[in-house]
């Protein structure tokens, strides 16, 4: 078995692997050192694989763990909750990768270590996949992991669902990541970042499966619409030179049409079922974008009584600027200038290059030029996208001509 | 999100811990330096700790550095220091940090008596087409 089929396999069973020994062994960082090794005995032994791998998987990194207890005196208290334990029957409807990813994505762990963790459990990536993914030193990654499984252990988090009145809460959280996970795969996918989509496509294919296991949750739905209707973009969003290409100005006969059609297929299923959340209007929003055959035909009116909608349901200063751009379209520059100057004063958003993008563009429309050159000036100044960088400062020398 | 924390100093004569050599740093109590230094090192260590500190180096003279400049179609190299400034570059840290933030609180806790610390985002090849 090469290297290649044994890594298809292990992503594939790893969540599976993990949730099985953590039923009997709550400690994740043992258990995913007991599946490493399993994982690296099946790397030497496997010749053919075995007709069950998960099982086998199991079995050896079980007798791993039974091992290592046995052996760590320092762990005696383990020991016992390993030997006398009897393991837990499988839940009907098994949901590994659901309870893998609440556990991942616990509240006590900040996000940047959620994120971390998903990847490595419930993705089954290494370390080195990782850090490689978010350009940070394999070390760095390694110590963000081993402090994530050791704030687990302090928490006493378990593996298991949570109780029903907590998981709203948790799924949100895993909402976040898997949304995180997407952006940086999203916003890496253009200019001379070395990554190709491999983290948007995990971001999708997790929540494929958590919209399998929660079936009924309108918001899973929302943020997997958001993510297809998102990534149809992709083949159009950069230059070839790598430069990054506004919406506006995007060749849309590029946009992939299955995935617009699946998303907007999800979206068709679930927006009348209501109560509508953040991901569902943000899907939407894509939506309307998506149907529009060309910029000047799009529907802002539609798109800023949606935005009005996710203001009530997330508000937040980011909402708001992009309330102001569909406003700007809707009344007339003026009105969605005063919007943003609203945001000028606020610590955040006054020193984000996106206000002062907003601000230019909606000058520019009102023909203020000089106004605009500097506003793109500012933002040119404040973003660290080298791409963003160069299209700032071209909107910038273009306005002052 | 990464950050480069730099920082400026003047020590006379140069050296490492730049504050040891600066007359603002030295003027304090020696309870004082030695708590403040203990800070620093305990700071460094939980930022390594969280995988926040991607790496940093402390660098030599400002008067040992040799400078190349572009001349009659090729690099002339000449002896440092590079500026005439007070203060030159002392040393480096590169952080990955979750949040703009996040960068300013730890870069705060970079200070001390006689440095300036200088906080700058660093650029990534990545975007946004907004």
């Amino acid at each position: 078995m090469n290297e290649r089929e044994l890594e298809v396999v292990w992503r594939r069973e790893s969540p599976h692997v993990l949730a099985a020994l953590l039923r009997r062994h709550g400690d994740l960082a043992d258990c995913e050192d007991a599946a490493q090794e399993a994982l690296e005995a099946a790397a030497k032994q496997w010749d053919p694989p075995p007709e069950n791998p998960r099982g086998w998987l199991i079995t050896v990194a079980s007798r791993r763990l039974i091992d290592r207890a046995r052996a760590d005196a320092a762990r005696a208290d383990r020991e016992q909750a390993v030997a006398e334990e009897p393991p837990r029957p499988e839940p009907p409807g098994r949901d590994d990768s659901l309870e893998l990813l609440l556990l991942c994505c616990h509240p006590a762990l900040t996000r940047t270590s959620q994120v971390a963790l998903t990847l490595r459990a419930v993705s089954g990536l290494s370390t080195a996949e990782i850090a490689a993914a978010f350009l940070v030193p394999e070390a760095a990654m390694g110590q963000r992991l081993s402090r994530s499984r050791a704030t687990l252990r302090e928490t006493g988090a378990r593996f298991g669902r949570p109780a029903p009145d907590e998981l709203p809460a948790r799924v949100a959280a895993v909402l976040d990541v898997l949304h995180l996970v997407f952006n940086e795969g999203y916003t890496r996918s253009a200019g001379d970042a070395l990554l190709d989509g491999e983290l948007t496509r995990e971001a999708i294919r997790l929540t494929r499966e958590l919209a399998r296991a929660l079936p009924d949750h309108h918001e899973v739905a929302g943020a997997l619409a958001l993510m297809l209707l998102t990534q149809a973009r992709e083949p159009a969003r950069a230059d070839e030179r790598g430069d990054l290409v506004p919406l506006a100005d995007q060749d849309r006969s590029r946009w992939r049409r299955e995935e617009i059609a699946e998303g907007v297929a999800i979206l068709e299923r679930v927006l009348p079922r209501g109560p509508v959340g953040r991901f569902q209007l943000q899907a939407a929003i894509a939506a309307v974008h998506a149907e529009a055959p060309d910029a000047a035909a799009t529907d802002w009116a539609q798109i800023e009584a949606l935005y009005d909608m996710l203001e009530r349901v997330a508000p937040g200063p980011a909402v708001t600027l992009n309330r102001a751009v569909a406003v700007g379209m809707v009344s007339g520059p003026a009105a969605g200038l005063t919007i943003v100057d609203g945001l000028l004063g606020d610590p955040r958003m006054g020193r984000h290059h996106r206000t002062h993008a907003v601000r230019a563009h909606l000058l520019e429309l009102a023909g203020d030029r000089a106004g605009a050159a500097q506003a793109y000036g500012r933002a040119a100044a404040l973003t660290a996208s080298l791409p963003e960088q160069r299209y700032l400062n071209r909107r910038a020398a273009e306005a002052r001509r | 999100m990464k950050y480069v924390i730099l920082i400026h100093s003047n020590p006379r004569p140069w050296g490492h811990p730049t504050a040891d050599y600066v007359p603002e740093f030295q003027a304090l109590p020696e309870e004082e330096r030695a708590a403040m230094h203990a800070d620093f090192e305990r700071r460094l260590g939980e930022l390594s700790e969280r995988g926040e500190l991607l790496g940093g180096e402390a660098l030599g003279d400002a008067a040992s550095a040799r400078l190349y400049r572009w001349t009659d179609g090729e690099p002339l190299a000449t002896d440092g220091p590079y500026s005439e400034a007070k203060e030159h570059l002392a040393g480096f840290f590169l952080i990955d940090v979750e949040s703009p933030e996040r960068a300013e609180e730890i870069a705060a806790q970079f200070a001390s008596p006689g440095d300036t610390v200088e906080l700058r985002a660093t650029m990534w090849p990545g975007g946004d087409e907004g």
